[in-house]
């Protein structure tokens, strides 16, 4: 027997409102999970990039040392090249200056240059003529002088100059430079 | 007052409130905290990013002195990491003097990192001038020489007969080791 006109719904738990809350609530998880996965892979990216400014960091700090090892290395060879170089031109001024300093008439035969002194051998007609043009010039250079002569077969004098600068002299003048 | 509400609208209404709960403590409990961790490692990342630019300028100035250095002085660092040649010496000195030998190559005392070898040279010089000149030319030979006392000058006829004492500067052993590995960086 039959009470009604229509046909029977067939019932479901899944109504349209609990669909809806549902849909919304799926939403909003999906929304905060992703989130959640996204703050997770920046994390880990940013940890990845960190390593890498940190490895980078040690890189050139290593790099630095290494050249200010170098750098200082090339200044000391830049001092001690300009040092010898300044060296072997005061070197060659001496010897110029030497030579000018003996005068036409004294003939050298011998000099020998040493750290801190000088030794003439030389003949001069007389010895006026060494003791006004040679040694008053040495006299006013080194601290030391001292002058030996014997006779040349042509009536001149052979003459041999010792001249010495004191050491402490020597080392002021050293420490001036 | 009866408040007439059918069961299912019920249920609904209590899972909703559940996943609201659970929406609100995912949100506060794992979320904001994730995403302050998130906005302190962005300022820190900013921070070493900045460092590390400091410090790459930084490199970048000093490796500009290195190589300023080393174009300003090419002659002195090539000079110092030649080995002594008395051959190539003797070739290229010559002609500054009527006679040139070269004997007794002998280790000095080394000074600080250079090794220091002597020379003891005898040669014949037509006039002062040429050994003016051959000090001028040592400045800029291959090595870094320093001429050293006793220098003896002799009257040998029309010639002069000279005696002194090289001292050959160039960089140790372990030295020449650095630089030639440095050079192949």
């Amino acid at each position: 027997m039959k009470y009604s006109y229509i046909k029977p719904r067939t019932k479901t738990p899944f109504t349209q409102e609990v669909q809806l809350a549902v849909a919304f609530f799926s939403i909003t998880i999906i929304m905060l999970v992703s989130t959640y996965l996204f703050l997770l892979y920046k994390d880990y990216n940013f940890q990845k990039e960190k390593n890498h400014i940190l490895a980078k960091q040690v890189e050139l700090k290593e790099e630095i040392v290494d050249m200010k090892q170098k750098i200082a290395f090339i200044q000391k060879q830049e001092a001690l090249g300009e040092k010898i170089y300044t060296q072997n031109n005061v070197l060659k001024d001496s010897i110029e200056n030497l030579f000018d300093l003996v005068p036409q008439r004294i003939t050298l035969s011998e000099a020998k240059l040493l750290k801190n002194g000088l030794i003439l051998y030389g003949i001069t007609p007389n010895k006026d003529v060494y003791n006004f043009m040679l040694q008053a010039p040495l006299r006013s250079i080194f601290q030391e002088t001292y002058s030996s002569f014997y006779p040349a077969k042509n009536g001149w004098l052979h003459f041999v100059s010792t001249n010495y600068m004191k050491d402490d002299f020597t080392e002021e003048v050293e420490n001036e430079d | 007052m009866k408040i007439n509400i059918s069961r299912h609208y019920l249920y609904i209404l209590l899972s909703s409130l559940f996943m609201f709960i659970l929406v609100l403590l995912f949100a506060f409990l794992v979320l904001i905290p994730k995403g302050k961790e998130y906005r302190e490692k962005r300022m820190e990342l900013k921070k070493s990013s900045v460092k590390l630019q400091k410090y790459q300028d930084y490199h970048d100035t000093v490796y500009a002195k290195l190589k300023d250095l080393q174009s300003k002085n090419r002659h002195i660092i090539t000079a110092f990491e030649n080995r002594f040649d008395a051959k190539k010496f003797q070739k290229e000195h010559k002609s500054y003097f009527s006679s040139l030998s070269l004997s007794k190559i002998s280790k000095d005392k080394d000074e600080g990192a250079f090794a220091v070898y002597e020379v003891n040279t005898t040669s014949r010089i037509s006039s002062p001038k040429n050994f003016y000149n051959f000090l001028d030319a040592v400045n800029k030979s291959d090595w870094i020489i320093g001429v050293n006392f006793p220098i003896t000058f002799k009257r040998d006829g029309e010639n002069i007969s000279s005696s002194f004492t090289m001292k050959v500067y160039c960089n140790k052993e372990d030295n020449n080791a650095t630089a030639s590995a440095s050079k192949l960086k």
